[in-house]
């Protein structure tokens, strides 16, 4: 029985793979060339027989009538074919491609029996609408759907078509009454479309590569959602973005949207050849425009003539002419010019927020420093009667010595270290010890003279490269680091970050700098700070393990005699040479501004209020930069054109033939009236002759609605590409799309209206298991940023502001600090602009955001969408911050209401009521988790919970993790 | 509950079988997706279960750890002859200045039976020399770094293609149902480094994103988003994940769409890996012997030495390729002090990853590989007679090493000429050595193929490409 229905399972698969082959074994239908033979000329001669003049074998080609004539004339081409001689047979051995098989060569025969008709790729020729009745989607659907004897799936439940409606057109959850139109008007339209468009322009907030500099091109993320809002014809967008700046009377956003072609990575890597860099941005322009409005794999033609498509290694330089007089050098960071200065009306809502959070924080902050006054009063006169005159901030640290590489280490009784015995180039030196102080702040070195001489070596001056604080337990076998934040030393020296002199090299692991007190006396002592980032307290079986080391590049600069202190005084005990406040105050000297200041360094309500303060200031001061004149990357032209070579094998300085601005005549010709720029280009990618564009466009369109196209291959429509599933469709609607004016919005609205798109999502019909025959609706799971936008608003959490410079949602800490070492760091933005809109995220072209799976990686155009499932998708959806808080917004909502809690947050996140299974289902974990969180409030406390909210926020998150939650269905 | 639910999820699904054959098709094909990779595949017996590929990011400097010229002293300070340059491209950093000689300023020994020469700065590495492959005659087209690593690890200089540990977790799936298949871990360095290591350096390219390496973080969270938060017990989480399964599967009677089945396994992949990645991680139940052979480093969390416990560790778990990297390589300036800073790093944790599989018994199976994306040049970057010279990048010549899994040990294949500057014989392209280790996993790298975007890709590439025999035992 199984074995039965996997059969019939397989063998549906297989039509739905191979559907060329079942319909010529048929018999039914004569042979078509684009749709029966050019694929199979493609997948099997045209590597060695194509237009790649230096891959061709045996000088014959077979993508051509005339050339492949004589073969199929004298029979050679089947002889070939069908030999059982291994030095005969085509595709050889060698080649690693299977023989065809029977219905393949049945197909070859048939064709050349019914005379060998030859024709184009089905996507090289213009599309055609024939006559349609009713809505054209479903006129043509069930046509093909009844060829196989089947029919359209009942309609979906309206919630269904709600939230389906709903998430294609805005990318949020339905929040009330929505028809077609008014989700067509909503301002998130504009934000849903343009996150396609800024995956397919791989539009970041940074270069990329090597020095990932931030840019400034937000502005170009708001002319996007800004043309999709206002319905803009898709002819006239591609014109503003080929050529704003070539427009009569350009308007600055024109100017702005040619943004799109400089979308791509800079590489500002030290040695790299900026011509080199120049090029390879030409070359992704062109590749892009490929991907985006041709569906073509130009990319394959920087190295030689297309394998498969009428495109020419020449052609593809030709094209490559358009962008290659731009006034740029190939710089990068701040240097990629052309640049417009460009202040955008769209920061200054960020401004007023941000201004808004510091307001509410400010007084915050003032009223805890007032709170604070009280207990320093009584600090200080505890202070004042316990300090005694022989008080010490700084404590001796006795232990045991070791050097790696055998110097001899001994401690006095004045804790004095000495070093003594072989004088290595270069050694390590370690103090082990336990420290009895209640906690350690900071650590203090002082370096002394001995003989007059503060080194072993020859010159008599110490390098010490680096130094390091670690914590050693007793019986343990690791060893954890202990981050130092600061370090000062009484020697101040100015120098380059590379060279021996300041004493913060000595925090950096780098050998090739540290600290030197050369050039000041060698026979006094010097002094050097080290603040802890985090007071340390010390078990009573832990040990501080503080490590000199001498690695400098000449070596022989040992320190020849040391000691140790540490510190539990807070604040500018540490991070100052001068005397701590309470040595004043022993001393009888009451600074109280200082007293104050190491008081509410301790004092930790005063430090929450001020560091929440000061994120909202560092916010503030950002946006408010943001708002004002900005350099945005656009395109401008050069006073002297440069000559376009065609480039062997695709090598930047490999020069060949010089080219001039053209087409690939077998897309389309150029039409006689256009100027040979940037903006003819954009007409002829629009032109009504141009087989391509619309065509790719609706598949695209298409492919975001049913979560894959008609062309299931939507960066290649070539002959490797897939064929379309419903051809007669896909041209239909692109001529139409055509026929009015490039439409966006109409368009969308004519395949939505659909009884194809509106059915249910069931799989419950086997026959069309990929549903390329469209049986049923569409059940994907949506993009990674629909779920935070998602769960933002079904938790009411999501601020809805429209457009302006990037935000930081939540991320776990660390991430970008691991990938640069700590370059960058990543501070989540604070109050309201935390809950913006995911096309908002700060884009780092290294590391994308972390939350966002599945997602365009920004670094080449991408239009195909993937969708993986894995555990580590679970994880993030389970775990992310912003997740977390979405379930505990939703947890209040459930508690603010008296009864029907749970269908609340059904309602609320899967927009209908829970089945009474489920009900009971949810209800016996709530009761679970309450029981939990009842006898155990503390873990509710570390939750910040009651037990009640802790429970309803675990539940909410369950239903978050629905896969219903997560799925178009 | 543990397991117990999960068990009853399974049986349950497959006790639809018969009714349901696409989701149940779905799920047992899946299944077998998870332990056996793809079925044509091994093409041969492999002589390597698994890979421990330690990366050297930055380009090591063969003229200072393994390529012994001492014939170059002669010619200190001079200009290198055209005839050897032979128009080689320079990075912008040094084509303007003069071409002089900087012959290489460590001291070197040869090591173990086999002889073979290393550098006063890897002493640790002359006590494994005996189970060593050096390959001195590496080359590949890249000068610059993210060209040059993105082609050493998947084959092109651009990025968007699989990385070798990709392609091989896709062609072989995995040997433990608990961890993922392609694990990478970074040292952690206190200085900023001047080469980001990118992601797509373990990125899955075109094939499905569930090859694409994960990154064991030295943190709270070793994997991004694994910790639940603090109050929220373990059993409660499996409560709440049995009741998302059930409300899943109820779910999927309705739909039948095979995904939720999949979304169900992967909830509870994701559970298992909560625990056994902790469990992974923390080395507190490795004795002390096992840290003074991996050296005093080894007892940091985070540090190349613990990384190469965590790869033992992670190669006993049947782990299939395990990739370290190791930042901050590229010595431009200051040989003496900061070349030989990452040696200390790196030496004695090599050495000893290689003597503790043997010990175990497992290098018979485990391909380790050392080695950077190019070499450096001969000739010296700033003043070449000071202590503050560097070197600047080499594509042409560079030296790597290979150990276990069917690999000629003790051994040195292919030579440089008189200035380690061309190969002199037995060029090892980097395309070659991705077919060798393919090769030593039973995979025919010819064969091995994934199409997008209309073209069988490989990740040897179009160009010729081969199996080095002289590698292998």
């Amino acid at each position: 029985m199984f074995s039965g229905v996997s059969f019939g399972m397989f063998r549906q698969m297989f039509k739905s793979l191979f559907p060329f082959l079942i319909v010529s074994a048929v018999q039914a239908e004569p042979i078509s060339f684009s749709r029966d033979v050019l694929p199979l000329l493609s997948d099997n001669c045209l590597t060695c027989h194509g237009q790649d003049e230096s891959h061709r074998k045996a000088d014959l080609r077979l993508d051509t009538q005339e050339s492949a004539s004589e073969v199929i004339k004298s029979g050679d081409l089947i002889a070939r074919i069908i030999s059982d001689d291994p030095e005969e047979i085509m595709p050889p051995p060698k080649s690693h491609k299977p023989k065809l098989n029977t219905e393949q060569i049945d197909t070859l025969k048939r064709w050349i029996a019914e005379g060998a008709k030859w024709g184009k790729h089905w996507s090289f020729e213009k599309p055609v609408k024939v006559p349609a009745e009713g809505n054209p989607v479903d006129f043509f659907v069930k046509a093909k759907l009844a060829q196989k004897g089947l029919k359209l799936s009942k309609a979906a439940p309206e919630h269904t078509l709600k939230r389906r409606l709903s998430f294609d057109l805005t990318g949020l959850p339905p929040s009330s009454e929505q028809t077609v139109d008014s989700l067509l008007a909503s301002p998130h339209f504009g934000e849903r479309m343009a996150m396609w468009w800024l995956d397919a322009a791989r539009y970041s907030d940074t270069d990329g590569f090597q020095s990932d500099a931030t840019r400034t091109n937000w502005a170009w993320r708001d002319y996007v959602v800004e043309s999709f809002n206002a319905n803009k014809p898709f002819d006239q967008f591609t014109l503003e973005q080929f050529a704003g700046d070539l427009l009569p009377n350009a308007t600055p956003e024109q100017k702005i949207a040619t943004c799109f072609h400089r979308n791509h990575m800079t590489n500002g890597e030290g040695g790299r050849d900026k011509e080199e860099s120049r090029i390879d941005y030409v070359i992704d322009r062109v590749n892009t425009m490929g991907t985006v409005w041709l569906g073509l794999t130009l990319g394959c033609t920087q190295c030689h003539s297309h394998k498969f498509d009428p495109i020419t290694h020449s052609d593809y330089y030709s094209l490559n002419a358009f962008f290659n007089s731009i006034d740029e050098d190939g710089a990068a960071g701040t240097a990629a010019k052309p640049y417009l200065s460009y202040q955008s009306p769209h920061a200054k809502r960020a401004v007023a927020e941000a201004q808004q959070l510091v307001d509410q924080r400010k007084p915050i902050e003032g009223k805890a420093r007032q709170e604070a006054e009280k207990p320093f009063a009584k600090w200080l006169s505890e202070r004042q009667s316990n300090v005694k005159a022989d008080f010490k901030a700084w404590h001796d640290v006795r232990g045991l010595l070791e050097s790696q590489e055998g110097t001899e280490l001994a401690q006095d009784k004045d804790a004095i270290v000495s070093a003594s015995g072989p004088n290595p180039k270069q050694d390590d030196y370690r103090l082990i010890a336990p420290i009895k102080l209640p906690r350690i702040t900071g650590l203090k070195l002082e370096v002394l003279p001995q003989d007059g001489v503060l080194s072993r070596g020859k010159t008599g001056e110490f390098i010490l490269t680096d130094i390091k604080v670690q914590v050693r337990r007793k019986g343990s076998s690791q060893i954890r680091d202990i981050l130092v934040s600061n370090a000062v030393a009484d020697t101040k020296i100015e120098g380059k970050a590379r060279e021996y002199g300041d004493v913060k090299g000595t925090l950096d692991d780098d050998p090739r700098n540290g600290w030197t007190t050369k050039g000041f006396p060698k026979d006094q002592p010097h002094t050097a700070l080290y603040a802890l980032a985090k007071p340390l307290v010390l078990d009573s079986d832990e040990e501080l393990i503080f490590e000199l080391r001498h690695r400098s590049t000449n070596g022989d600069a040992n320190i020849a005699k040391f000691r140790l202190f540490a510190s539990d005084q807070p604040g500018p005990a540490v991070r100052e040479l001068a005397p701590s406040t309470l040595e004043q105050l022993a001393k009888g000297h009451i600074e109280k501004d200082r007293l104050m200041a190491q008081f509410l360094e301790d004092h930790a309500p005063y430090q929450t209020a001020k560091a929440s303060l000061d994120l909202a200031t560092a916010q503030l001061k950002e946006v408010t930069t943001a708002a004002g004149k900005l350099n945005v990357m656009v395109l401008a032209e050069r006073k002297e054109p440069r000559d376009t070579h065609v480039l062997v094998r695709g090598v930047w300085d490999k020069k060949g033939d010089v080219v001039k601005r053209d087409v690939p005549a077998a897309i389309a010709p150029w039409p006689a009236d256009l100027t040979r720029d940037r903006m003819g280009l954009a007409k002829w990618l629009t032109s009504k002759d141009n087989p391509l564009t619309a065509r790719v466009f609706v598949n695209n369109l298409w492919q975001m609605f049913f979560g894959a196209g008609l062309v299931r291959t939507p960066d290649d429509f070539g002959l490797q590409g897939q064929r379309p599933s419903h051809p007669e469709l896909l041209d239909w609607l692109a001529v139409d799309f055509m026929e009015h004016g490039w439409d966006v919005k109409h368009l969308i609205k004519l395949i939505l209206s659909s009884e194809t798109y509106q059915q249910a999502s069931n799989q419950t019909d086997q026959a069309d298991p990929t549903n390329l025959l469209l049986s049923r609706g569409p059940r994907f799971r949506l993009p990674a940023w629909m779920l935070r936008d998602a769960a933002l608003q079904s938790a009411g959490l999501l601020n809805s502001a429209l457009g302006g410079p990037p935000v930081r949602p939540h991320q776990p800490e660390g991430v970008w600090e691991e990938i640069f070492m700590g370059r960058f760091t990543y501070e989540p933005s604070q109050g309201a602009a935390q809950h913006r809109r995911t096309l908002y995220a700060f884009w780092r072209r290294s590391i994308a955001p972390t939350f966002l799976f599945d997602s365009a990686q920004r670094r080449v155009c991408e239009v195909s969408m993937t969708r993986t499932n894995t555990p580590l998708q679970a994880l993030t959806l389970l775990n992310d911050e912003t997740m977390m808080e979405a379930a505990q917004a939703l947890a209040k909502q459930m508690l603010a209401s008296p009864n029907d809690r749970l269908q609340l947050l059904y309602q609320a996140v899967l927009t209908r009521q829970a089945t009474p299974r489920e009900l009971s289902v949810i209800q016996r974990e709530l009761d679970r988790a309450l029981t939990h969180y009842r006898d155990h409030p503390a873990d509710a406390a570390k939750l910040k919970s009651t037990p009640e909210l802790a429970a309803h926020t675990l539940i909410a998150s369950l239903v978050l993790n629905l896969d219903q939650a997560m799925t178009h269905e | 509950m543990s397991e117990h639910s999960l068990q009853t999820t399974r049986r349950y699904f497959l006790g639809q079988c018969t009714g349901v054959s696409v989701g149940a098709m779905a799920l047992h094909a899946m299944g077998q997706q998870e332990s056996v990779g793809l079925p044509q595949l091994p093409h041969f017996a492999a002589k390597a279960k698994r890979v421990i590929f330690l990366t050297q990011s930055g380009g090591p400097s063969q003229l200072e750890l393994f390529d012994h010229k001492p014939g170059l002293m002669q010619w200190a300070g001079k200009e290198l002859p055209e005839s050897v340059r032979n128009g080689q491209r320079l990075t912008t950093m040094t084509s303007g200045q003069k071409q002089l000689i900087l012959p290489g300023i460590t001291k070197f020994s040869r090591h173990g039976q086999s002889g073979s020469t290393i550098s006063e700065w890897l002493p640790h590495l002359g006590e494994v020399a005996d189970d060593l492959c050096f390959i001195k005659s590496m080359t590949t087209d890249q000068i610059n770094h993210a060209p040059a690593m993105t082609q050493f690890l998947t084959g092109h200089q651009l990025p968007g293609r699989p990385s070798m540990g990709a392609w091989i977790s896709y062609g072989l799936g995995s040997m433990n149902r608990n961890l993922p298949d392609y694990l990478v871990l970074i040292s952690k360095m206190q200085r900023p480094s001047d080469q980001p290591l990118y992601d797509h350096y373990w990125g899955s390219g075109f094939l499905p994103s569930r090859y694409q390496g994960v990154k064991l973080r030295n943190s709270k969270d070793p994997v991004l988003y694994l910790t639940d938060p603090e109050g929220l017990p373990r059993h409660l989480r499996r409560g709440m994940l049995d009741g998302l399964a059930e409300i899943n599967q109820m779910h999927f009677e309705q739909t039948q769409d095979p995904e939720i089945t999949t979304r169900i396994r992967q909830y509870e992949m994701a559970y298992r890996m909560q625990a056994s990645v902790p469990e992974l991680t923390d080395l507190s139940d490795e004795p002390d012997h096992v840290f003074d052979m991996y050296g005093p480093d080894s007892r940091r969390a985070g540090s190349y030495a613990a990384n190469c416990i965590l790869a033992r560790r992670l190669a006993e778990r049947g782990v299939r390729f395990i990739q370290l990297f190791h930042p901050d390589w590229d010595h431009h300036s200051r040989l003496p002090s900061w070349c030989s800073a990452r040696c200390r790093d790196t030496d004695q944790p090599s050495a000893a990853l290689i003597k503790d599989l043997k010990q175990r018994g497992m290098l018979d199976e485990t391909l380790v590989i050392w080695g950077g994306e190019f070499g450096r040049g001969v000739a010296g970057q700033g003043k070449w007679d000071s202590p503050e010279a560097g070197r600047d990048h080499h594509p042409r010549c560079f030296t790597m090493w290979m150990a276990g899994a069917g690999v000629k040990h003790g051994t040195t294949y292919g030579a440089t000429d008189d200035f380690s500057y061309n190969v002199a014989e037995n060029p090892v392209h980097v395309r070659d050595l991705h077919a060798t280790v393919m090769h030593q996993l039973g995979i025919d790298h010819e064969r091995f193929t994934f199409r997008s975007q209309g073209l069988d890709f490989r990740l040897t590439g179009v160009e010729q490409s081969h199996v080095v025999k002289g590698l292998i035992a």
